[in-house]
Parts: C-alpha cells; sequence; structure tokens
C-alpha cells in the first residue's frame, strides 16, 4: 500500500488529485474548528470539559462523530456533512416513489443536473432547519444535556452591544453557508481529488478525534495508552480482513459459439462479501438504542419513576449487559435484515437468465435462486456475527475494565472503526485502480 | 466578440449548456484579406496556380489559412464554375483549426472539405471519411479537377477495390473512403506477414463528412476482422426449427427494451423434451449456447427491420442509417443463427483474429476534424470522447423552414390514418411530399396503403439503396411523394422542383418540399436530419411530426405512468404532459445510447491500450530479426542445429513465421478471454465493487502474461516443430470476411446502486405491506 502511494506521487496527474484532496481535508478542519460569531470560545471549550469529565453522557454521539466534533463547538462547519447526507438520502427515496424524478434521473446528465439542483436546495434548507434547533438548544444550555449552567457558562452570550436576535440570525446564517461550503467541498473531491467526497470527509471527521482521544489515554495512564494503541492495530488487521473477505460463485454465460476458451469460472463469478451489508447495520442499531435515552431525558434528572430508572440504569447505560445484548442483537437483525432488502437472490437470477448466465451445474430461474439465497444466508452469519463483535467491543471494555472515563472514548469500536477501515479501503483501491492505468498508458510513451 | 454575446457564451458555460461554440470573429476577419488574395491569384493562370499552391505545401506554415482559402476559392471557380461562398470558407476555416463545424444541409459541405483537405495536405495525407462507398467515389471525382488545379492528388476506396486499388487510393494526398473500409484496411495491415502487404500509409489528418453520425453513433461500433471457423457440432438448422415453434410469452421472454430474450421453465422444459438432453448439464454448454442463439435470432431480429434478406444472404440493416450496413455480420455464432432461421445457407463463423471500435481506429489520426448539419447537440459528447469544439456556421440564406409541433395520437392506428390524410391533402395541390419511417416494413406497408389511395410514391429504402441518390435528388419534383426509412439521402440534396429545378417556382408557389415523420427517433438529432431535408439554403418549406403513444419510443423510455392526456374524437391529444413526457422519452433514449457508447469506451480504452502495444511487438517480430534472437537465446542447441541445415536467411524467415502465428493466435485468445470478461464483471456490483476497476484488475494481469506466452509458444514450437526443408510454411489460418456489433448489457450495473437497491427494496416492502424472507 505504502509503495503504491509512493508511486502515486510519482504520477503528476494523480498527485494533483491527492494533494487537491489534501487541501480539502484541511481547508473543511480549519472550517470545523473556526469558531462561529456570536459564540463564546472560551465558555464552549469550558462546556466541553464539563461534559467529557462528566459521567456517561452521550449527547448526539452520532451526530458529534460524523461532525468531528465541530457541533458541539457551534464551529462554521457545525453541522458538517449531515444536511448533504440526509439530503441525498432523501432525494433518492423521493426518486424511487415519485415517477417524475425517476423519469429525470433516467434523463441522463440533464436530468441529473436537476436532481443535484434539488438536493442543494435542499441541503440547504435542513441546514437552516438544524442550525435554528442547535442554536435554540445552545441557548438553552440542552445542546450540552443540562450538564453545563447556562447563566454561569452562556455560549452565545448576549453581549448588549448587537441585539440578540442579529446575533442568532448571523449564526444560523453563518452555520447555513458552512454547511454549503461542506457540501461544495465533498463534490469538489469527488469530482478532482480521489476517493467519495462524502466519504472523505465523513472520515476526515471521525479520525480528526483520534489524536485528541488519544492524549487524553496518554494523559491518563501510559500503560492504557499502549494497550489501546496495541489493541486498535489488532482490530484494524482484523475488520481489514474481514471486509476484503468474499465467497465467489462461478457464473457462465452461455452466449458466444466460436473463440471462447473453457474457462474454469475464474474469472466471472458473484462475489459475495461476507460483510455484505457494511455499516448500515450498525448505524440502524445505535440510532435505535439511542430513542430510548432520549424518551427519558424527557422526563428529566431526578425522576422516581421507577420504569424509567429501570431503563437508565440498564439500557441506556452502555456498560450494562442489557445494552450490550440488545445492541448485538440490533446489528444481527438489521444486518440480515439489509441483506434481505438489497440482495435479492430472485431478480439476481432472473438478471443472469436474462442474459445467458447460471451457475454450473444449478438449472436456471428458482433453483439458482435458491442457491444464492441459500449460500447467502450462511455467508451473513459470520459476517452479522464480526459486524456485532466490532461494534459492543468498546462497551465490553467499559464493562471488563470499569468504566475508566478514557475508554469510554475508545476510539477503535464499532462505527468509528467500519467506517475508516471502509473508506480508507475503498480510496486506496481508487488509486490503484488509477494508478494501474496511468502506468500502463505509460508503456506507451 | 461582443459583449453581449461574450455574457451569453459565459452564461451557456455557467450552466453547462450543450452548445458552448468556438468563436468566429477572427476567422471573420480574415474574409476581406481572402478576397484581396483571390484577386491577386485570378491574373495567375493554371500551371501559375499549381505553382503558388506547391509553394504552400512546401512552407513550413501550412496553416496560413488565407492562402489556403484563396486558393481553395480561386481553384473551385475555374473548375467547378462555382465561387464558394464566404460561410463555405469560414466552415473551412474551422476545419483547419481541427473543429467540428456545423452547417446545414445543402449549404456546400463537399466543396469546404475539399477547400480544408488541400489545406492540411501539406501536413501529410489527409482522408476525407464519407457516409457510403457511393458518395467516396462521387466526392472524391467531382473535387479532382479541384485539387488537379492545386497540385494534388485524389484517390478513392470503396468495397470492391483490390489491394493494389487501395494501395494507390492511399498513397494519394487524399483519398476519400469510407470509415468501415478504412479501418478494415487497417485491421487486415495489422495481420500481414509481409510489410509490402500493407496498404495504408501513416495516418494524418482525417476530416469526417456527417461527422456526428460517425464520431458518436458509429462510435461504439466494433469492426471486427474474423479468421477459421470451428465445426458446429449441433446443426443451428435443427434447432432453429425447434426454436420457431416455441411462442411469446409463455415459451420464452423479451426483456430489457427488447434487447435480451431467455427461456422460461416451460419453454426450456419443451426444448429439453425435443432435443432429448439435460441444457445444463456439464457438458451440453454447446448446446446451450446453440438455443440461446437461435433463440435470440428467432425473437430478437426481424426480417425486414433488422435485416433483409438478398441474393440469398442475409444483409444487415444500419439502425441509425436504416440502410444495409456494408460489410457487418452479427458476431459469435449468431449471424449462422439467423442464416439457419430464414433456411439460408451457411456463410460460416469465425473467430475474432483482430477487432476495433470505429472510435479507437479514428484516434489513430493526428488530427481530427469533421462537418455535419447536427453538431451542436452532441457537443459536449464530442468534447468528452474526441476533445473536438464545435463552430456553428450560419446558412448562406436565412431558414425560412417551419417546424410544425408534433401531432400526438393515442393509438398507432389513428396516427396512421392522420399521416395518410395529411399525405394525400398535400399531394393534392402537386406539392412534393417526403415521409421518413422508422423500418423498412413500415415504408413498404405506408407504400401500400398510399397506393389504395391513389397516390402514387416511390419508396426508398434499404433494399433498393443504390439507386439512393436519384431517388432523393428527385424527391422536390412537383408532385412528388417519397416514402423513406429515417436517414436515407445524407449527402444528396433535395432541389425543389426535381434536380434540373424546372418546376422551381412551381414548388416554391406551393410552400416547397414538406416533411413528415411517422414517429419521432432514438435521437432529436436524427429529427432534425429528416427535417433538415426542407428548406435547403433558404428555401421554403415545412417539417411535421406524428407521434403515437403506442411507438416503440415511448413504450420503452416513457414515464411510468404514461400521461394519457385526452384525445379528440380523431385520437388526437392536445396535453402539455404528454408533449413533455415524449421529449422525456426521446433524452432517456439518447441517454442510453450515450450510456452504450460511453461503457463501450471505458472497456475498450484498455482494450486499445492492449491492442497497440501489441502491434508493436508485433511491428517487431515483423520488421526486425527479434523472433530469430530470441529463439537463438531460449532454444540455443535447435536454433544451431538448423542454423546447419539451413541458410541463416531460412532460419530466421521460419522463426518469424512461428512467432508471427503465435502472436495472433495468442491475441486472438486473449481478445476471446476478454469478451467473456466483460460479459459477466456486472455481477461485481453485488459485491460493492467497482466492475471497471475490476475488469483492470483481471485484464491488465492477463495481458502481461500474454506477452510472456508468446514468446514461450514460439519457443516450445520452434524446438518440437518438424521443419523438412527451407520452404516450410505453416498451416496458416485462412480469412474470411469480416465482421461486428454484438450488444452488451446496456449499463454495467443493472442492479442499481446500494443505496438505490436499498430504497427500491423498502418501498417495496411497504407497498406490499408483506414481509421479507430472510428476517
Amino acid at each position: 500500500m505504502l509503495s503504491a502511494f509512493a508511486s502515486a506521487f510519482r504520477t503528476p496527474d494523480l498527485r494533483n488529485k491527492i494533494l487537491f484532496t489534501l487541501l480539502m481535508i484541511a481547508l473543511y478542519r480549519v472550517g470545523a474548528t473556526l469558531p462561529s460569531p456570536g459564540v463564546s470560545f472560551g465558555n464552549v471549550q469550558k462546556c466541553l470539559d464539563i461534559v467529557e469529565s462528566g459521567a456517561d453522557n452521550q449527547v448526539f454521539t452520532l451526530l458529534n462523530l460524523f461532525s468531528g466534533g465541530a457541533l458541539l463547538q457551534l464551529s462554521v462547519f457545525a453541522l458538517g456533512i449531515m444536511p448533504y447526507i440526509t439530503a441525498s438520502i432523501i432525494l433518492q427515496l423521493l426518486t424511487v416513489v415519485i415517477p417524475r424524478l425517476e423519469q429525470l434521473r433516467k434523463e441522463g446528465q440533464s436530468g441529473q443536473a436537476k436532481i443535484t439542483q434539488y438536493t442543494r436546495y435542499l441541503t440547504l434548507g435542513l441546514g437552516v432547519l438544524q442550525a435554528s434547533a442547535f442554536v435554540a438548544l445552545a441557548r438553552s444550555g440542552q445542546l450540552f444535556g443540562g450538564a453545563c449552567d447556562q447563566t454561569q457558562f452562556p455560549v452565545i452570550p448576549d453581549t448588549g452591544k448587537i441585539p440578540l436576535w442579529l446575533t442568532l440570525t448571523a449564526l444560523v446564517i453563518t452555520m447555513t453557508a458552512g454547511t454549503g461550503m461542506v457540501m461544495w467541498f465533498g463534490e469538489l473531491v469527488t469530482d478532482r481529488g480521489v476517493g467519495n467526497g462524502m466519504s472523505v470527509l465523513i472520515f476526515t471527521s471521525i479520525a480528526a478525534r483520534l489524536p485528541n482521544e488519544g492524549i487524553t489515554i496518554w494523559q491518563d495512564d501510559k500503560t492504557t495508552f499502549f494497550v489501546v494503541v496495541g489493541l486498535a492495530v489488532v482490530v484494524i488487521a482484523f475488520v481489514v480482513f474481514l471486509e476484503q473477505a468474499q465467497r465467489r460463485i462461478p457464473v457462465q454465460y452461455a452466449k458466444r459459439m466460436i473463440g471462447r476458451r473453457m474457462y474454469g469460472g475464474t474469472s466471472t463469478y458473484i462475489p459475495l462479501k461476507v460483510n455484505q451489508a457494511g455499516v448500515i447495520p450498525v448505524i440502524f442499531a445505535s440510532s435505535l438504542l439511542y430513542l430510548p435515552q432520549l424518551a427519558t431525558s424527557f422526563a428529566g434528572q431526578d425522576t422516581t419513576n421507577r420504569t424509567i430508572l429501570w431503563i437508565n440504569r440498564n439500557i441506556v447505560a452502555q456498560d450494562k449487559p442489557a445494552h450490550i445484548i440488545l445492541y448485538f442483537m440490533l446489528i444481527i437483525f438489521f444486518t440480515y435484515f439489509y441483506v434481505s432488502i438489497t440482495f435479492n437472490p430472485t431478480e439476481v437470477a432472473d438478471n443472469m437468465r436474462k442474459y445467458g448466465g447460471f451457475v454450473p451445474g444449478i438449472r436456471p430461474g428458482k433453483p439458482t435462486a435458491e442457491y444464492l439465497d441459500f449460500i447467502l444466508s450462511r455467508i451473513t452469519l459470520p459476517g452479522a456475527l464480526y459486524l456485532g463483535i466490532i461494534s459492543i467491543l468498546p462497551n465490553l471494555l467499559i464493562g471488563i475494565v470499569g468504566g475508566g472515563q478514557a475508554l469510554q472514548n475508545f476510539p477503535f469500536g464499532g462505527t468509528a472503526v467500519l467506517i475508516i477501515v471502509g473508506v480508507g479501503l475503498e480510496t486506496v483501491k481508487q488509486i490503484e485502480s488509477q494508478l494501474m492505468q496511468r502506468n500502463y498508458e505509460g508503456f506507451l510513451r | 466578440m461582443g459583449l453581449v454575446s461574450k455574457f451569453n457564451a459565459w452564461r451557456r458555460k455557467l450552466q453547462e449548456q450543450p452548445g458552448t461554440t468556438i468563436d468566429l470573429e477572427p476567422m471573420q476577419a480574415l474574409l476581406p484579406l481572402i478576397e484581396e488574395r483571390e484577386a491577386e491569384l485570378s491574373e495567375l493562370t493554371d500551371d501559375e496556380l499549381r505553382a503558388a499552391a506547391t509553394a504552400l505545401h512546401q512552407r513550413d506554415d501550412p496553416q496560413d489559412f488565407v492562402e489556403a482559402c484563396a486558393l481553395g476559392r480561386e481553384a473551385a471557380k475555374r473548375a467547378l464554375d462555382e465561387r464558394p461562398y464566404d460561410v463555405q470558407l469560414l466552415g473551412a476555416q474551422v476545419l483547419l483549426a481541427g473543429h467540428v463545424v456545423e452547417m446545414a444541409t445543402g449549404e456546400g459541405k463537399t466543396l469546404t472539405a475539399a477547400i480544408a483537405a488541400a489545406g492540411y495536405a501539406a501536413m501529410g495525407p489527409v482522408h476525407v471519411i464519407t457516409v457510403n462507398d457511393y458518395l467516396a467515389r462521387r466526392d472524391a471525382e467531382w473535387m479532382r479537377p479541384v485539387y488537379e488545379l492545386l497540385d494534388l492528388t485524389v484517390g478513392w476506396v470503396n468495397e470492391s477495390s483490390t489491394p493494389e486499388e487501395r494501395r494507390e487510393a492511399y498513397a494519394a494526398d487524399i483519398t476519400y473512403v469510407s470509415v468501415s473500409e478504412a479501418g478494415f484496411d487497417l485491421l487486415r495491415d495489422s495481420i500481414v506477414t509481409d510489410t509490402a502487404d500493407r496498404v495504408h500509409r501513416e495516418f494524418g489528418t482525417v476530416i469526417i463528412d456527417e461527422a456526428d453520425s460517425i464520431l458518436i453513433d458509429e462510435a461504439k461500433v466494433p469492426l471486427v476482422l474474423a479468421g477459421s471457423t470451428i465445426d458446429e457440432k449441433d446443426s443451428p438448422v435443427a434447432i432453429a426449427e425447434i426454436v420457431s415453434g416455441l411462442r411469446r410469452d409463455h415459451d420464452y421472454d423479451v426483456v430489457d427494451d427488447g434487447r435480451t430474450v431467455h427461456l422460461s421453465t416451460a419453454g426450456l422444459a419443451k426444448v429439453e423434451a425435443l432435443l432429448e438432453i439435460d441444457l445444463y448439464a456439464a457438458d451440453q454448454v454447446d448446446s446451450l449456447t446453440a438455443v440461446n442463439l437461435a433463440l435470440h435470432a428467432e425473437a430478437l431480429l426481424v426480417r425486414d427491420v433488422d435485416y433483409i434478406i438478398r441474393d440469398e444472404k442475409v444483409e444487415l440493416i444500419d439502425e441509425f442509417r436504416g440502410r444495409v450496413a456494408q460489410r457487418r455480420r452479427w458476431p459469435d455464432g449468431l449471424q449462422a443463427a439467423v442464416e439457419a432461421k430464414e433456411k439460408i445457407r451457411s456463410s460460416g463463423g469465425g473467430t475474432v483474429l483482430q477487432t476495433i471500435t470505429v472510435q479507437a481506429f479514428l484516434t489513430q489520426y493526428k488530427k481530427i476534424c469533421g462537418m455535419t448539419g447536427t453538431a451542436l447537440p452532441v457537443g459536449d459528447q464530442l468534447r468528452e470522447f474526441y476533445k473536438l469544439e464545435v463552430a456553428v456556421i450560419p446558412p448562406h440564406l436565412p431558414n425560412v423552414r417551419k417546424d410544425w409541433p408534433d401531432r400526438v395520437y393515442a393509438s398507432a392506428e389513428e396516427r396512421d390514418i392522420a399521416v395518410v390524410n395529411e399525405i394525400v391533402a398535400m399531394h393534392a395541390t402537386g406539392r412534393p411530399v417526403l415521409v421518413g419511417t422508422l423500418s423498412v416494413a413500415e415504408s413498404e406497408q405506408l407504400a401500400a396503403t398510399l397506393a389504395e389511395e391513389g397516390v402514387e410514391c416511390v419508396v426508398l429504402n434499404a433494399k433498393n439503396d443504390e439507386k439512393e441518390a436519384g431517388i432523393v435528388a428527385e424527391a422536390g419534383s412537383f408532385n412528388a411523394v417519397t416514402v423513406s426509412t429515417q436517414m436515407t439521402g445524407r449527402g444528396v440534396d433535395i432541389r425543389l422542383g426535381g434536380s434540373d429545378e424546372k418546376d422551381r417556382e412551381r414548388v416554391e408557389g406551393l410552400g416547397g418540399l414538406f416533411v413528415i415523420g411517422t414517429a419521432r427517433n432514438d435521437s432529436r438529432r436524427i429529427d432534425d436530419q429528416l427535417r433538415g431535408r426542407a428548406g435547403r439554403q433558404g428555401d421554403p418549406g415545412e417539417s411535421m411530426f406524428f407521434v403515437s403513444l403506442e411507438d416503440q419510443l415511448i413504450e420503452r423510455y416513457g414515464p411510468e405512468p404514461m400521461p394519457m392526456g385526452r384525445a379528440d374524437a380523431d385520437g388526437a391529444i392536445e396535453d402539455e404532459d404528454v408533449r413533455w413526457a415524449i421529449g422525456s422519452a426521446q433524452r432517456v433514449a439518447e441517454t442510453v445510447n450515450l450510456e452504450i457508447h460511453r461503457n463501450t469506451w471505458r472497456y475498450n480504452y484498455l482494450l486499445d491500450q492492449h491492442r497497440q502495444l501489441h502491434a508493436k511487438r508485433r511491428e517487431e517480430l515483423l520488421v526486425t530479426d527479434a523472433a530469430g534472437e530470441l529463439l537463438a537465446e531460449r532454444a540455443p542447441d535447435r536454433y544451431n542445429e538448423l542454423s546447419e541445415e539451413l541458410s541463416e536467411e531460412d532460419v530466421l524467415r521460419i522463426a518469424r513465421t512461428i512467432a508471427l502465428f503465435h502472436a495472433d493466435s495468442a491475441w486472438s485468445e486473449h481478445l476471446a478471454d476478454m469478451s467473456e470478461l466483460r460479459e459477466g464483471i456486472h455481477l461485481r456490483v453485488l459485491g460493492a465493487q467497482d466492475p471497471l476497476d475490476e475488469f483492470h484488475r483481471e485484464a491488465i494481469p492477463a495481458f502481461r502474461g500474454l506477452l510472456a506466452e508468446i514468446d514461450n509458444r514460439t519457443v516450445k514450437e520452434f524446438e518440437e516443430l518438424e521443419i523438412d526443408g527451407p520452404d516450410w510454411e505453416p498451416a496458416d489460418a485462412g480469412l474470411v470476411r469480416p465482421s461486428a456489433t454484438w450488444t452488451y448489457v446496456v449499463s454495467d450495473n443493472p442492479f442499481g446502486s446500494e443505496m438505490e437497491r436499498f430504497f427500491a427494496g423498502m418501498v417495496k416492502l411497504f407497498r406490499s405491506g408483506k414481509g421479507v424472507k430472510g428476517n
């Protein structure tokens, strides 16, 4: 992999693309740490300290993870890439539902351009919405889960020089504009850089937290630091290995009469990945598990309601067996759910049959679909177990080591490591394949 | 450029509208200078003019537009008694600058190209690519006097040209040739075993007539050179008979816009019962293939739409031009299957020896430029695929043709009635009518209906293309009704009042030529080409398209559900949503074609690199003693042994022959392997992999292995071969006629992206209200 990077840097075209991507990442990070106008930087830092040293307060974990910590800092790019992702997902969904949009998509470049345009408008719309919501939350102190007293450390102080409504409006406009910028960066990376813009920016956000958390652990306990680093290497290696594991089902096409050499079925096959579902089941499961926490937080801190207390103690608390088991089961369920929806054996079998393809030794149509289904069910089990184990790793650690707050932020568990490795692999693969082609052209010149 | 036009250009660029064009102003500024120079040149004798032309050709700066245009104009004036208009000189300048020029029909593209060709001649050989053989010959002979006054030689090639004639034609300064002939000559050159057998020389400039048709529509067509036939174990005739007994929608299903067909479970059982075999048994792959091919021939290829039978031969119809495609065959046994279906003698199949797409062939030229009536709509594609820019030349006289909005009908039947009524009404006044239909069968049917109505018409379709030019030229005569397939007669002018224009004023009084399209084509450009037959050089004219909601275009590419509008008693529909849907269907069709082109190019790009690398190695083997050196090094014993028996020269010759044989056969196998790989690569999407990347990942090592394999086989053969004397010849693969085209899966991702699949699945789940299997 390192040699791939080295030779990528020797290819001017590719080098420029990589440098461009790095530049975008740098700009993105600058914006993510740049405080918005009207926000008290000092008070925000104090609140963050309070939150981090607090007990098990998982405020907006997923969102904050995707924004690289920018959200809680109320920076210019506080909203990060999330509104853009949400808008893209909504548009994708609408395309399936609304015939006119579907037709537009089929029209190719011109239609696609229109859909892109809608996505951009929607992103800005969502940006305004979310920015307003977060600004309101910040004012009321809810952004930090009520842990940070707003009369003591007001994050958006009313200085009296400028009317407050003007400050708040400026803040919303700034954050929305920031969202627009992030979206633009993402598109630029996709167009002129390496990798998919959205993925690269998410990768950046997650990776950006690592040094910070590393330092925290280091300051806490040197031995733990080395254990964590060692563990991280093992986990990453394990993930890289399993992400690339696949079962290949050979397929043969009977369409050409002449000039066909008998193939051992090596080049034409259906690759079934062990982790066919990617990171989605984990995101679904953690989003679902976030709901009880949200619900109980409405009940307030000092409730005496037994059910709520029980939920708080067993489901919300991340080191309790109930939470861990529930999380694990949900991931297993969503893995099967996702795979069954995205990989429809009947559809694949029909497609193969349509173009004259078949699995050697298996008749087309229903028998093929059944065969694919059988293999898929078998390969999904280890995939689901793997996803579950990686995801609950940090929770287990908290349980075993005993709630050391440094480990709570263990950055190599669940979503983070899956996304980091996934995006990393994808990007390296893209560089590699471009490199392959370039080197090749190099032969001729 | 004025401020306003600059702003408009900027705005278009910002909005990414197709149609950013290059600026003509600097070229317009040269026109007075050309006129001045022309005045000087007109004083010269013919010989002095030739001398002036020679002087230009010998100059280091052949891109002197003023001199080139002035010489061209003067030569045309003397040779053809025709002084090129300013717009033609503008066009020539655009060509000389290396762009694609859009000029309307009848603006004199042939002469424009000739002036540019003469200008390019100093930079090496110039090929003018014409649409067909007839035009190659006609244009070359027509322009010959002009070229002779400029001291240039001209040649032309057509299908029946002998190798000697070809060599001579390509040796001329300027060669007129169709793209398939030029391409096939390159393919044949690439497998010669003696350099003297080659016909092409270096590739210099190419000027392409009807550039959109060749650079875009035909670009993806692979030109294929096929060799010896493999014995066919199963008689395709027997299987064709079994397949012809199957019923559509019962025994087999046609899907994917009529691109593919497959047996249903019932049909499969029926075929297996009749053949008494299990088609999916491991040893029955050949029978299965034969059945698939027979089914394809039976269900997807329709006589008189996709092909015609002429002189006991199957001849393909070009889908974009509606005329017989020269030298084209279906690949991989499909041709034989069609022949079996029509019960005519098989012309034999063949292994693919060499192949190149039209696009890859054209990129061999150092400089590409071209002209067409419809370049602007494909401006983006020309830029994407060839880095070409488009310039629009205003017509010499303004276009006054009236283009009516489409007339839309609910059913095809109602539409056909309306078409006939319109023709009858127009014909009653004596006004010439040109009708464009979609297929040969449709044109004949329409002609029959018209005959019943007492309207005499001339039918122009793939069946009589040799008379085409003559018929088209007369389409503007008083009282003429001409029924044609879509693109016939590109390159031939329709003059009002007939080719001699004797009734010109009378026809003009009636409103000029009336063009009717019986359905919208798959591309707006082709519609525009048909419209462009009327309104030549400021002539009056009108055009009108009839559309029915049952048209293939609408059914395949229209939105789901299709808006139906409200029809009146005749079935006519006036509805904005319907109009949008029709336009949208055409845009979708264009996109599908573009995607096929783009994908073909993406996958062929790498293959073309392979082809060039292989060609380089083969050239080395052919012209140097590389093969001898290889064998002397790798098989020294055998080499020395032979060197004692035979002369050095003979050993080298034998070494070369063996090496070339293996270079060719290994290459042929590589091509087959790559087609096989390409066929199933879309399945990789299911593992979240990019098919193109995966293709590269497999193809590149395969090619690396190929070059080593050639050497190994050569060495092995050399060591084992019984060589009985200096006259030894290998059992050479006999060459058969070239063949072409096979459609792949439209997109390399038929399943949609993972997200799309997920949402589609979720929507299906909620709509059906049922649970999903597996959870």
